[in-house]
């Protein structure tokens, strides 16, 4: 090189030097080599990290179906109007700068009245008195945006004819904290607002209508505990990012089909980035994950029967009744209906009540007699009472019963309208008349003595095998999160400390026995079926939102069989024939379930005492549990009644077949319906 | 008479002028760059902008040195001492209260009114020529002591001034550029191993004893320059908060360190950000966003800005640039006529040399923060206008170089 050349002659300490410029050039190239090229991706992220914001995007939930497709759960549109404090920054830096200007000119002032009164220029340290420090700066900065902030408001108030108001310390928190998200100033528009704002606000700076997806149910309180509700919940999924500096609102389910489907009906969430400059505008975004809608989840439920089952139970107990029914495809498990009374206002969990109604809302909800958010078909135990008695019934055919024996039914002395039976020396007595009963009458007239009688004959073990082979006291592992397994005496319970007495009990229904509706649709769907027992389904499949969408549906699996009862055909036989002629014999006292002919119906209804832990009697539960047609059985229709204070006259056939004779109705007209349909067709 | 046969003289260092321009150029690009970001910055006049007044002061500051290369150097030499005193003189006028004007706490600039005059860039060129001067004697006088010591007084009276206003930076770059005119001057060695021996040791342990001794042993020193040290080192500050600190006094300290550190910080992902090849002129995303201070982006971090948006290839440029015009400068120095000659650009150059160092040195942390503009590159009347005035002198030496 040049340079060297010239310095290798004679010129030692120009070498030297001439080294150190080389060796501080190299230790700076060095550095610069391993910051900007080596560590190049540190940098960037650490850039990354300060000037971009992510916002995770919640995606759009999906809807719920009946099975017919029509909708149960969807969501709305809903329009807020918000401050976009973005694109205001512009108004703020000149709102500011006025300020200060006006700031400085009474400062100004200020320095003149002080020195006209000294008669004399300011020092400089006079002269720091009147500047205006930082905090004052900042304060200056503060209400500068604050001004235009409420200017804004001011006018949207004027155009909307709403009164609006802006409170300054959430409006400088939202300002600090949460920047780059809209400010909302009027939540929920109606169209008429909507219409408003659209008209009047063409240079819409810094304001605008934002629009939230919400939660709707169409049909208000239908199917409201199967549907289950929403909560706010923002947090992320597995597989998705952890951070994010910022969460659009989401929701999760909390029970119900909304919160056991909800990975489902979420979908996943998209993200988006902002770039934010060191004030925290936002400079640009970016779109980098598109959310993906959830799926939409189809019920096995079919609307009509769901419709049919809660007007039913209204319109003979009223809003507040205790009841539930549960309507279910003997074929293959197949819950077509299940209501649950008294129910609760979807709308208390969305938002969309009023004050007023939010307050009587959360007055029923504390109230300990109604709780109406439980689902009385899946979470409350109930005792039997005489519905239970087709256990102990096709037990002792199994054992060898005769269907023909007469059995005596003794009058009670108390009473000699109604029969009674002595189990040692415990008096059990009965609602029907005494006298001679073979098993078909005892079915009719749901004779205790009777079925105590053959009960005991039978033998515990026997009744307890057969429960179990119904999975009575277990889990119908539902995917709603909403059951509790009812209660089962196990063969163990019943070699311990048992007497004749618990097994009497036993066998009228009562005493440790304990089930949901829902499970005893499963049992007599399973005796209508010819003893399978099947896994109660609930939702039929899963499928995408967009028809057009490339994904397919999800078909969940039906008719899962859990168990067969091992039954003979001939016991099932004799008590299907003693089924039916509860509903249609004189004596039956399920008669008022009965339709016609055009559906035959076999039933049977039930009347259990509820007893407190004092063993009080404090009031009745009502059965009425069927199968239909006779001939070819399809439906299963459970329907429940709990009323406090003293037993209803009629029992479980007054209470209960009415509500199922409705949804047989309702049945027969859609089949009368669809074979119209299939004529026309043809 | 005697026709020397050899290609004709050229009277300035062309190469030298060459990367100056390309310098200048640079300079002015990036001012631009890291000036102009918002609306508020267009909407200004255009001779107010920032980056015409940086092209207004390289004019003045060629047109003076070009004019200054017209006199002989010795002329300029004989000026040496009265320009040394005159400038000690301003070294204490700016330390007096309300002569100097106080600005980020520190006194160094005096108020012209159109012009803030900084009297260090002046004493540092003040300096090179009074020592040149003092340096030129025959060499065996230097052997002696006295002559040394007085050497050094030289050097350490501005020093001391400078140091006092405080201004760290501006002083540190006369240590080296002193002492290297002394080696080159013919001082003998182990004088100078002795002290820098000595500065050394003492260097060490004040490292030492800050970085690891615990707060009672530490030696005393004004808290923002401990600071300093502390971020350069990255230590955390809560490691020294008194005994018996509460939470509140704890954050507060943890604050002020996010705050200190916040120059360098952004500095190093402006740097490390730009990769290879940079974002782009005008597209550097730390500047533009205002993550690195605008403050500080046009004069002692521009190289964080020509960093970001040019990349290392960048980077590379400007050293480049620099290397030759130190190493012409180098040159310049081995062909000077006599040792004044040689000893100034031997100084001029090691004091280009300690401002890139330590600037570059600041934008990648392997230096702490101290305040020493970039030469040419960062905006600022007094730092441009020596800097030119300083290769003005070499290109004067170059001019009356040898003949042979």
């Amino acid at each position: 090189m040049l340079v060297f050349d010239e310095l290798k002659k004679n010129e030692p300490h120009l070498r030297l030097v001439a080294m150190l410029l080389v060796a501080g050039l190299c230790v700076l190239l060095a550095g610069l080599w391993w910051v900007q090229v080596v560590s190049s991706r540190e940098y960037q992220s650490h850039l990354e990290t300060q000037a971009f914001r992510t916002i995770r995007l919640p995606a759009v939930r999906g809807k719920i179906l009946d099975r017919e497709g029509r909708v149960l759960a969807e969501n709305e549109a809903r329009y807020n109007l918000c401050l976009f404090l973005d694109d205001l920054h512009q108004p703020f830096d000149t709102a500011f700068g006025e300020l200060l200007k006006a700031s400085h000119a009474a400062q100004k002032q200020h320095v003149a009245a002080a020195e006209k009164r000294l008669g004399r220029s300011l020092t400089k340290p006079e002269r720091k008195q009147f500047v205006l420090t930082p905090a004052q700066l900042q304060a200056q900065r503060v209400a500068a945006r604050f001004l235009v902030a409420s200017g804004i408001v001011a006018q949207v108030s004027q155009q909307m004819d709403e009164p609006l108001a802006l409170d300054p310390k959430q409006f400088e928190r939202a300002y600090e904290t949460r920047l780059a998200l809209p400010y909302p100033i009027l939540p929920n528009l109606n169209a008429s607002q909507i219409a408003r704002f659209e008209e009047n606000f063409t240079n819409k700076l810094g304001v605008d209508l934002e629009l939230q997806s919400v939660r709707s149910y169409p049909l208000g309180d239908t199917a409201v505990h199967l549907l289950g509700y929403l909560q706010h919940d923002d947090s992320s999924e597995e597989g998705e990012d952890s951070f994010f500096n910022y969460r659009l609102p989401d929701f999760h389910g909390v029970v119900g089909v909304e919160c056991g489907f909800d990975d489902e009906l979420r979908g996943r969430a998209g993200a988006e980035s902002l770039l934010v400059n060191s004030q925290g505008y936002r400079k640009s975004e970016n779109v980098w994950s598109q959310p993906e809608p959830g799926q939409n989840v189809v019920l096995t439920i079919d609307l009509d029967l769901q419709r049919a089952a809660e007007a039913s139970i209204a319109a003979h107990h009223g809003a507040d009744a205790q009841a539930a029914v549960v309507v279910m495809d003997v074929r293959n498990g197949d819950v077509l209906a299940m209501a649950s009374s008294p129910t609760i206002n979807p709308l208390y969990f969305t938002g969309g009540l009023s004050p007023e109604e939010m307050q009587q809302e959360h007055a029923r909800r504390a109230d300990l007699n109604l709780r109406p958010e439980i689902n009385r078909a899946t979470q409350e135990n109930y005792a039997p009472g005489s519905i239970f008695k087709v256990i102990i019934g096709l037990a002792a055919l199994e054992a060898g019963l005769n269907p023909q024996e007469l059995y005596t039914v003794e009058a009670d002395p108390e009473d000699p309208r109604h029969g009674m039976y002595d189990v040692g020396h415990i008096r059990k007595r009965d609602t029907a008349p005494p006298g001679k009963y073979n098993f078909m009458r005892a079915i009719e007239r749901s004779s205790n003595s009777y079925f105590i009688q053959v009960g005991l004959q039978t033998g515990i073990d026997r009744i307890v095998a057969l429960a179990e082979k119904f999975h009575l006291g277990e889990d119908l592992e539902l995917p709603t999160r909403q059951e509790t397994s009812g209660n089962m005496p196990s063969s163990e319970r019943v070699h311990e400390h048992w007497s004749a007495g618990d097994t009497a009990n036993v066998c009228i229904g009562q005493g440790e026995v304990a089930v949901t509706p829902l499970q005893m649709a499963v049992v007599y769907s399973a005796i209508a079926n010819g003893g399978t027992v099947y896994w109660p389904r609930l939702v039929s499949r899963i499928e995408p939102q967009d028809p057009t969408a490339r994904e397919m549906a999800t078909n969940l699996p039906s008719a899962l069989v859990r168990d067969q009862i091992g039954v003979s055909a001939r016991s099932l036989n004799i008590l299907h024939n003693a089924m039916l002629a509860e509903t249609e014999d004189v004596e039956g006292t399920g008669k008022a379930a009965r339709v016609g002919d055009a559906l035959r119906i076999c039933g049977k209804t039930g009347t259990a005492q509820v007893q407190d832990s004092a063993n009080r009697t404090t009031g009745y539960n009502y059965w009425f549990a069927s199968f239909a047609p006779y001939e070819h059985p399809r439906y299963a229709v459970v329907a429940m009644v709990q009323i406090p204070g003293a037993m209803m006259a009629g029992g479980g056939g007054a209470m209960c077949a009415p509500i199922a004779h409705d949804i047989y109705e309702t049945i027969l007209e859609k089949d009368k319906a669809a074979a119209g349909k299939i004529l026309a067709a043809n | 008479m005697f026709s020397t046969g050899t290609t004709p003289r050229e009277a300035f260092d062309r190469l030298q002028i060459a990367a100056l321009v390309g310098l200048m150029f640079i300079g002015t690009a990036f001012v631009f760059s890291a000036t102009m970001v918002n609306d508020l910055a267009a909407t200004q006049p255009w001779y107010d902008q920032t980056w015409v007044r940086q092209i207004v002061w390289y004019v003045l500051g060629f047109g003076v040195a070009a004019a200054m290369c017209l006199l002989d150097y010795h002329t300029l030499a004989r000026w040496a001492f009265v320009a040394y005193w005159a400038m000690i003189l301003c070294l204490v006028a700016v330390l007096v209260p309300h002569v100097g004007s106080m600005r980020f706490g520190a006194r160094r600039w005096i108020d012209l009114g159109f012009f803030q005059f900084q009297p260090s860039e002046f004493a540092k060129l003040a300096f090179i020529l009074a020592t040149a001067n003092f340096l030129s004697r025959p060499p065996d006088e230097l052997k002696q002591p006295v002559i040394f010591w007085k050497g050094i007084g030289l050097m350490l009276l501005p020093f001391a001034l400078i140091l006092k206003e405080p201004d760290l930076g501006s002083a540190l770059v006369l240590l080296p550029t002193g002492l290297v005119m002394m080696l080159v001057a013919g001082t003998p060695r182990r004088y100078l191993f002795n002290l820098i021996g000595t500065v050394g040791l003492l260097a060490t342990l004040f490292v030492v004893d800050l970085k690891f001794l615990p707060t009672r042993w530490q030696v005393p020193m004004q808290e923002y320059q401990r600071d300093r040290l502390l971020i350069y080192f990255g230590r955390n500050y809560t490691d020294f908060a008194p005994p018996g600190a509460t939470q509140a006094e704890l954050q507060r300290l943890r604050q002020k360190q996010a705050d200190d550190g916040y120059n360098i910080r952004q500095a190093l992902i402006s740097v490390g950000s730009g990769g290879l090849v940079g974002k782009g002129w005008r597209q550097g995303t730390q500047n533009a966003l205002g993550y690195l201070p605008r403050a500080v982006a046009h004069n002692d971090f521009i190289f964080s800005v020509i960093a970001e948006e040019e990349g290392f290839v960048g980077s590379v440029v400007v050293i480049a640039l620099y290397a030759v015009v130190l190493f012409t400068g180098l040159r310049i120095a081995g062909q000077a006529r006599d040792r004044l000659g040689k000893l100034v650009a031997v100084g001029v150059v090691t004091l280009i040399f300690s401002h890139v160092f330590i600037n570059i040195g600041m934008n990648i942390r392997i230096m702490p923060v101290t305040g020493v503009p970039l030469p040419l590159l960062s905006y600022g009347g007094s730092s441009v206008l020596c800097s030119l005035f300083a290769v003005g002198l070499l290109q004067n030496i170059h001019i009356h170089r040898k003949g042979y």
